[in-house]
């Protein structure tokens, strides 16, 4: 038990000798310190008691008692919030001046909204808003109607964001969210919190109202009590608690509005959205007026401070709940400075605002793309949870569509096979399953999503296997060619394409992401186009078949004549679509040879480590895609047989980075209302054409002349590389 | 867990190489050594049970350099099974301020390896903050690939990457050369500052 020793320093000298720990009902306190030191004679140095329970591993468990980075015990300021309490640490009213009380007020709301952007960002909620002494005994502000009905409504706010996250289940990274043990999440007549506070922004309102109006006509207005005393004071005080009220009343509502079912409240959030931006705006334009008329002794280095008057605020101790915050004692925290938390606000409502747009689009196709787009600026996990929780509901997409109706959109097929009993087959159902499971996946944070997308890389594979098999049991024995057969063939064969297809997909994504999480060293980046290269080879070739065979099945219908060779010529082109990704496999395999023939020529880029070879690197990055057969039949060896006689002086190079530009540059006209797509387009001419002259360079130069160097950035794509050439 | 030794570091002296003497863990009087060193320089508290767990279960994968007495850098690595692999894993690596861009930890980790691969072990892995560029470097230098991104691995809320070598499988290379032995002359890259590369050559 934690008993300061008497016979050794003190560490803090002003630690009480008077434990306020009381003993218990069937405890009690003893002194071990003599036990303790006759124990330890009895151990030569080196040696370590053992037990059923206790081994070397087990003890490095031990704590060290009275280390503060191991102790979470030890008493800081005050021993228990009781005891802060006790000594003045949280008064309620805050002040018996009316003014500093309002002062005070404002500056606890600043500092709530920073340690909710701080929790938000990653830190415990005990560190955060609830180091609050307000919050941790919220019955005590009864009084005080104001501090009393916003920390309600914080309290009931955090209340929903943690059910947003928690619902979500994929914050296995960030569970430090939502751990909430030992803290006050649940009150009594929080339901109520919002018309509690409606009523106090009505009565601030009116005090805007009268203090604004010229004095001729106060006798008129009702006989209200102003806020606070000082008269050149009120309106700016006013107007800076009411944009405060007002944007967690609209925060609040974005929340609800947002839970409701199957997308319901979207445009509704929007408007409460537009709103809190709004507030915003005024709450950060009140600085000016709160800094004026701060009391006294607040001091420089405005930037760092959590209030918009600069002041401390009062009632706050994170150290109260150390014991609760995590099993070992947490780091002190820095909480995020009032402007940051602003454009934190600012940057989740941006973000929320985009989900709330969202069409709701049936095409699966054009989810994953939505969500890809999302997750670029790389949102944090408030917003990332909202949008799982939108896509994903009752096992439907949006809680709307059954998730085998999707699956048959994507596959091109006829709307009718919707209803097809094939649905009820257990692979078919494991298969609306892996879908589900992706797009959980594809809201989570990058780094833990790749390594999902590299797990379920077998899953997908394993699906295709079973869903063959199964349609072969199913349908294989129909003798009779009836319009039912045809219905089922198509289905199998559609939907057997469309597995392989979003399989490369996922591939795709997993050898993308790695770029973007600096997994690769540019030793690394030759092998790894490469593969995309592969990769992307097949995800248009099913791409294309996909279509091919959904033109056919919608040809077949309608005429009687076989179509002549010169008739299918015309008629058919490459879809758009394909010539999208064709141009991302350009660069993907212009960027292998530039690379390789650099590699080849001047030997940069190379993995020359003492104790393995670059067949182990290729094996370690791409394991995972090796054992689920992704593609087949490729290997370390096709890689080398690929890249081994890479050259500059080979011509037929230039092209791969010339034929980029000009498919990008012609599909323009295909994808002029998808900005996204036309976007990455650009990216794509931009990346294309800058290669393309540092290959001449480098031709021009002479490969091996030693003043040249390249390097590789990525100014304009996240995974297309740029070479840089310089002479040294 | 943890490595601090920038590659970047002031030069108080000038020190030839020969002059590191490098020991493997030898015992209790060496305890204190490693502890001192590491408690100062990393910033996660280890309490000497942990210390203890590392170097009585796995001495011979623990070693110090030494300058004209004076301890300058340890290594603590343990190994085992994992998963069906048998594998290394590198927990503590230190070198003090002055000493580091020198190759000291380089050599350090290399004589952990070289035990590592002699007992049998398959991979080796360790984990390493994303900001850690000198780490970063000296492991990339020596094979390590970056196999996973850990988002807020540390309490300071860093990512960190697992950094994982790949040993070679004998049957994949059945006339592989022993490394020390590859006449290749070794190639100017510019990660490998040249007093690394033949110190390099020279341990093995």
């Amino acid at each position: 038990m934690a008993h300061k020793p008497i016979e050794s320093e003190a560490r803090d000298p002003h630690v009480p000798v008077t434990s306020s720990i009381s003993s218990g009902e069937n405890t009690v306190w003893a002194d071990v310190t003599s036990l303790l030191q006759a124990a330890s004679q009895g151990l030569q140095e080196g040696e370590l008691i053992h037990g059923d329970n206790f081994n070397l591993f087990a003890a490095m468990s031990a704590l060290e008692i009275m280390d503060p980075k191991m102790d979470s015990g030890i008493v800081c300021k005050y021993y228990s919030v009781d005891e802060a309490i006790e000594n003045g640490a949280a008064p309620v009213p805050l002040s018996f001046d009316k003014t500093i009380d309002v002062q005070c007020t404002i500056d606890i709301m600043d500092h709530l909204l920073s340690c909710e952007a701080t929790w938000h960002k990653g830190h415990s909620l005990a560190q955060t808003v609830f180091s609050c002494i307000y919050l941790l005994r919220l019955d005590r502000t009864s009084s005080h109607a104001i501090l009393h009905s916003y920390c309600r409504l914080i309290r009931a706010t955090c209340k929903a964001v943690i059910s947003v996250v928690s619902d979500a289940r994929t914050h296995e990274e960030e569970d430090l969210f939502t751990m909430t043990y030992g803290l006050p999440l649940n009150g009594d007549g929080d339901g109520k919190c919002l018309s509690m506070l409606n009523a106090v922004e009505e009565t601030i309102s009116r005090q805007l109202r009268a203090c604004k109006a010229p004095s001729s006509k106060k006798r008129v207005l009702e006989d209200i009590e102003p806020l606070q005393p000082n008269l050149d004071l009120e309106e700016g005080y006013c107007k800076a608690l009411l944009c405060r009220l007002r944007f967690r009343k609209h925060f609040y509502h974005v929340l609800m509005c947002m839970r409701r079912p199957q997308g319901r409240g979207l445009e509704l959030a929007r408007k409460h959205i537009a709103s809190c931006l709004s507030e915003l705006e005024c709450i950060y334009k009140s600085a000016e007026f709160l800094r004026s008329s701060a009391c006294g002794n607040c001091e420089d280095g405005i930037e760092d401070k959590t209030t918009a008057s600069g002041c401390e605020p009062i009632g706050f101790d994170a150290s109260l709940n150390s014991r609760l915050s995590a099993p070992t004692p947490p780091r002190a925290i820095r909480i995020l400075n009032w402007k940051k938390a602003i454009e934190y606000f600012k940057k989740l409502l941006h973000h929320l605002d985009i989900i709330c747009s969202y069409s709701l689009d049936p095409s699966l196709e054009a989810v994953l793309r939505f969500v890809v787009q999302f997750q670029k600026p790389q949102p944090d996990l408030v917003a990332r949870a909202h949008l799982q929780l939108l896509l994903v509901q009752d096992g439907k997409l949006y809680g709307r569509d059954p998730i085998f109706a999707v699956i048959c959109r994507a596959a091109a097929l006829p709307e009718v096979v919707k209803n097809h009993d094939i649905q009820k087959n257990e692979f078919v159902v494991q298969l609306g399953q892996l879908v589900i499971n992706l797009l959980k996946i594809l809201c989570t944070n990058a780094a833990w999503q790749r390594r999902k997308l590299g797990k379920i890389l077998q899953d997908w594979r394993v699906i295709y296997v079973q869903l063959e098999l199964a349609f072969k049991t199913e349908f294989g024995e129909m003798s009779s060619i009836t319009n039912e057969e045809n219905v089922c063939v198509k289905l199998s064969k559609h939907i057997l394409i469309w597995v392989e297809e979003q399989t490369y997909w996922i591939a795709s994504r997993f050898l993308m992401l790695g770029f973007e999480l600096e997994l690769y060293s540019p030793s690394e980046y030759c092998m790894v186009y490469w593969y995309i290269y592969v990769v992307l080879i097949k995800l248009a070739e099913k791409h294309h078949l996909k279509m091919v065979m959904s033109n056919d099945t919608g040809k077949r219908k309608g005429k009687k004549k076989r179509d002549s060779p010169k008739d299918v010529a015309r008629d058919y082109q490459i879809p758009p679509a394909v010539l999208f990704l064709q141009c991302h496999i350009s660069l993907a395999e212009g960027l292998t040879m530039l690379l390789a023939a650099l590699r080849n020529e001047n030997r940069v880029f190379q993995s020359l480590g003492p104790f393995n070879t670059e067949h182990e690197i290729f094996i370690q990055h791409f394991e995972l895609l090796q054992q689920a057969c992704i593609p087949d039949h490729i290997s370390y060896l096709s890689f080398k047989d690929t890249t081994a006689y890479a050259q500059f002086s080979t011509l037929v190079m230039y092209n791969y980075f010339k034929d980029a530009l000009r498919l990008a540059k012609e599909l323009r006209s295909s994808f002029s209302n998808d900005p996204d797509r036309m976007a990455e387009l650009r990216k794509i001419e931009q990346v294309a054409e800058h290669n393309g002259i540092a290959l001449n360079v480098i031709c021009r130069v002479g490969a091996l002349d030693p003043s040249l160097k390249v390097s590789f950035e990525f100014n304009h794509h996240p995974y297309f590389a740029t070479a840089v050439v310089r002479r040294s | 867990m943890e490595t601090r030794s920038e590659e970047e570091g002031s030069r108080v002296e000038l020190i030839d190489a020969s002059e590191i003497e490098y020991v493997s863990y030898g015992g209790e009087h060496h305890l204190p050594l490693v502890m001192h060193l590491v408690d100062q320089e990393l910033s996660e508290p280890y309490s000497i049970f942990t210390y203890r767990y590392f170097v009585y279960l796995w001495p011979h994968l623990s070693f110090l350099a030494f300058h004209k007495g004076k301890c300058v850098g340890t290594v603590v690595c343990k190994m085992g099974e994992h998963r069906n692999t048998f594998r290394g894993y590198i927990a503590m690596l230190v070198v003090i301020k002055p000493y580091r861009g020198r190759g000291i930890a380089t050599e350090l980790v290399t004589r952990s390896i070289k035990v590592m691969m002699e007992s049998g072990c398959e991979e080796v892995t360790l984990e390493a903050e994303v900001t850690n560029k000198g780490a970063l470097a000296l492991y990339g230098r020596l094979g390590f690939i970056r196999a996973k991104r850990l988002f807020r691995y540390y309490l300071n809320g860093v990512d960190a990457f697992r950094l994982k070598l790949l040993l070679p499988r004998p049957e994949l290379h059945p006339s592989l050369p022993m490394m020390a032995d590859r006449d290749e002359p070794h190639t100017h890259d510019d990660h490998i500052p040249p007093e690394e590369s033949s110190e390099l050559y020279r341990g093995l």
